[in-house]
């Protein structure tokens, strides 16, 4: 499989705290890749700096093609919208951000991709929580990207929300789209990631596909495999 | 492309209730109110002018600082790092959008004024002072910026607003004359940018004569300097230090 990014080394302190230290990672075309961890592990900080939002204190990033950000996605955890603006309209000032004209029959298969043909002309800040969060996930495919990365795209979502985005994501994976996630809900990383990357306290603590990962490690799921993990490199505080 | 930012921000601009309220409302209910109950032969234009520059100051300034203030919050400028389009040509295209809807609403002033109280304001009158209201614009929405940069949240906008607001407009003439003022506040009013468009507006739009070159230069003289500020304290994002590193 092509690979798309290839990061090396990368390292960021703050403060002489370090939250990334050394970190490699490469992802592949077509792979959908969770990357999972305890709060201020570096997994934020690590996809900030593979897309240029922070700058490293060291190490090297590498992607497939010389401008690659107009190839990809991407979903924040705040929720972008312009106040005012419809779902419709947002989208179409995202994609000019993309330098792609949107016209409506495209946004609109967009939209119902996503789930939010009926919420097009809805201003985008009185949507529900579900319906925003796969209104930012929609803003980060407006250009059709070939990788698309999603920052906890179901983080304080409802069961039902929590579902429609999953078989978004899935839909995007089977349409062929690299997708790389963040999440802490390891149900969720275990029945959408091909691949799991681990970081613990700024390094890889684990990688691969979830079966493999459990077994190797002797443990019956994720969950317990993230608690196995963690404990031993964080150690238990009590 | 600018076509679609151009317009969804005068869309965004125009759908914000509170800053199109003292954008529009509130300067045509004060010239109508004070112009209706101050029967001082050749105040209204005065009144007119005044409170023109006082709409494009609150819409400038106050209005780009909060949608600022907005779209930082809501992760805006993070998701343009990561997109072809460079933040410049958007906070441009922003500006141009609001400083077109700012003199639209001049214009509604002078509508007013017409209507109301039968003032004549000659077309070359309009013509120089058009120069005007664009800087006048520019240079508020760029010190907008700025407010917004040094600012963390809502309190903090209006709290910074205050502090350039109250001696810009105490020391201007742009509802009496400072003859009688302390010369400390007169000279007070002469280091801000508002003194100047309120002075050159008057010279066009009511004494009808020509482009006030020095009004211009140093409206364009702030701006450069509110443009400077703002580009210096520009923060991507709501977690970044006020005034530190760029991240």
């Amino acid at each position: 499989m092509q690979m798309l990014v290839k990061a090396k080394g990368l390292r960021k302190s703050y403060r002489n705290r370090t939250v990334v230290d050394g970190i490699d990672l490469a992802f592949r075309r077509g792979e959908t890749v969770a990357i999972i961890g305890p709060n201020g592990a570096g997994k934020s900080t690590t996809l900030d700096m593979i897309l240029g939002l922070k700058k490293a204190d060291g190490g090297t990033v590498r992607f497939w093609r010389d401008d690659p950000l107009g190839r990809i996605g991407v979903q924040l955890q705040q929720t972008p919208f312009f106040p005012g603006l419809s779902a419709l309209e947002n989208l179409k000032l995202f994609a000019s951000f993309y330098r792609v004209k949107l016209t409506d029959a495209r946004a609109r298969e967009l939209l119902e991709l996503c789930g939010l043909l009926e919420a097009a002309g809805t201003e985008a800040s009185r949507l529900s929580g579900g319906q925003q969060k796969r209104l930012a996930i929609a803003a980060g495919l407006v250009h059709d990207p070939e990788l698309v990365f999603l920052d906890e795209p179901t983080a304080a979502l409802d069961p039902k929300a929590r579902r429609e985005v999953h078989a978004l994501i899935a839909r995007l994976a089977n349409a062929g789209t690299t997708v790389v996630l963040t999440s802490h809900d390891m149900e969720e990383v275990h029945r959408l990631a091909a691949r799991v990357v681990m970081i613990i306290r700024g390094r890889i603590a684990a990688d691969g596909a979830p079966d493999e990962l459990c077994a190797k490690h002797g443990v019956a799921g994720l969950e317990e495999l993230y608690i196995q993990l963690t404990e031993a490199k964080e150690g238990v505080r009590g | 492309m600018n076509a679609t930012i151009l317009r969804s921000m005068m869309m965004t601009s125009l759908r914000d209730r509170i800053s199109l309220f003292y954008a529009t409302l509130f300067p045509l209910g004060l010239f109508a109110g004070l112009g209706l109950s101050i029967d001082t032969p050749g105040y209204a234009p005065r009144l007119m002018v005044g409170v023109m520059a006082l709409g494009t100051l609150f819409w400038s300034m106050a209005g780009q600082s909060f949608q600022v203030l907005q779209q930082r919050n809501k992760g805006v400028y993070k998701l343009l790092r990561v997109a072809p389009l460079k933040p410049l040509p958007f906070i441009w295209w922003m500006i141009l959008a609001r400083t077109i809807l700012g003199v639209a609403m001049s214009g509604l002033l002078v509508l007013a004024g017409v209507l109301l109280f039968d003032i004549r304001v000659a077309v070359s009158g309009l013509a120089n002072g058009l120069p005007l209201l664009v800087a006048g614009s520019l240079c508020f929405t760029a010190l907008g910026f700025f407010v917004a940069n040094l600012a963390k949240n809502e309190a903090r906008v209006n709290m910074i607003s205050n502090l350039l607001y109250v001696p810009m407009v105490l020391g201007s003439e742009a509802f009496y004359s400072l003859d009688r003022v302390p010369s400390w506040l007169a000279a007070a009013g002469r280091a801000f940018p508002f003194h100047y468009l309120v002075d050159g507006l008057q010279r066009t739009m009511i004494s009808g004569g020509p482009l006030p070159v020095t009004a211009l230069l140093m409206l364009a003289l702030f701006t450069a300097a509110g443009l400077a500020l703002a580009a210096a304290t520009f923060r991507w994002d709501e977690h970044q230090p006020v005034l530190g590193a760029k991240g």
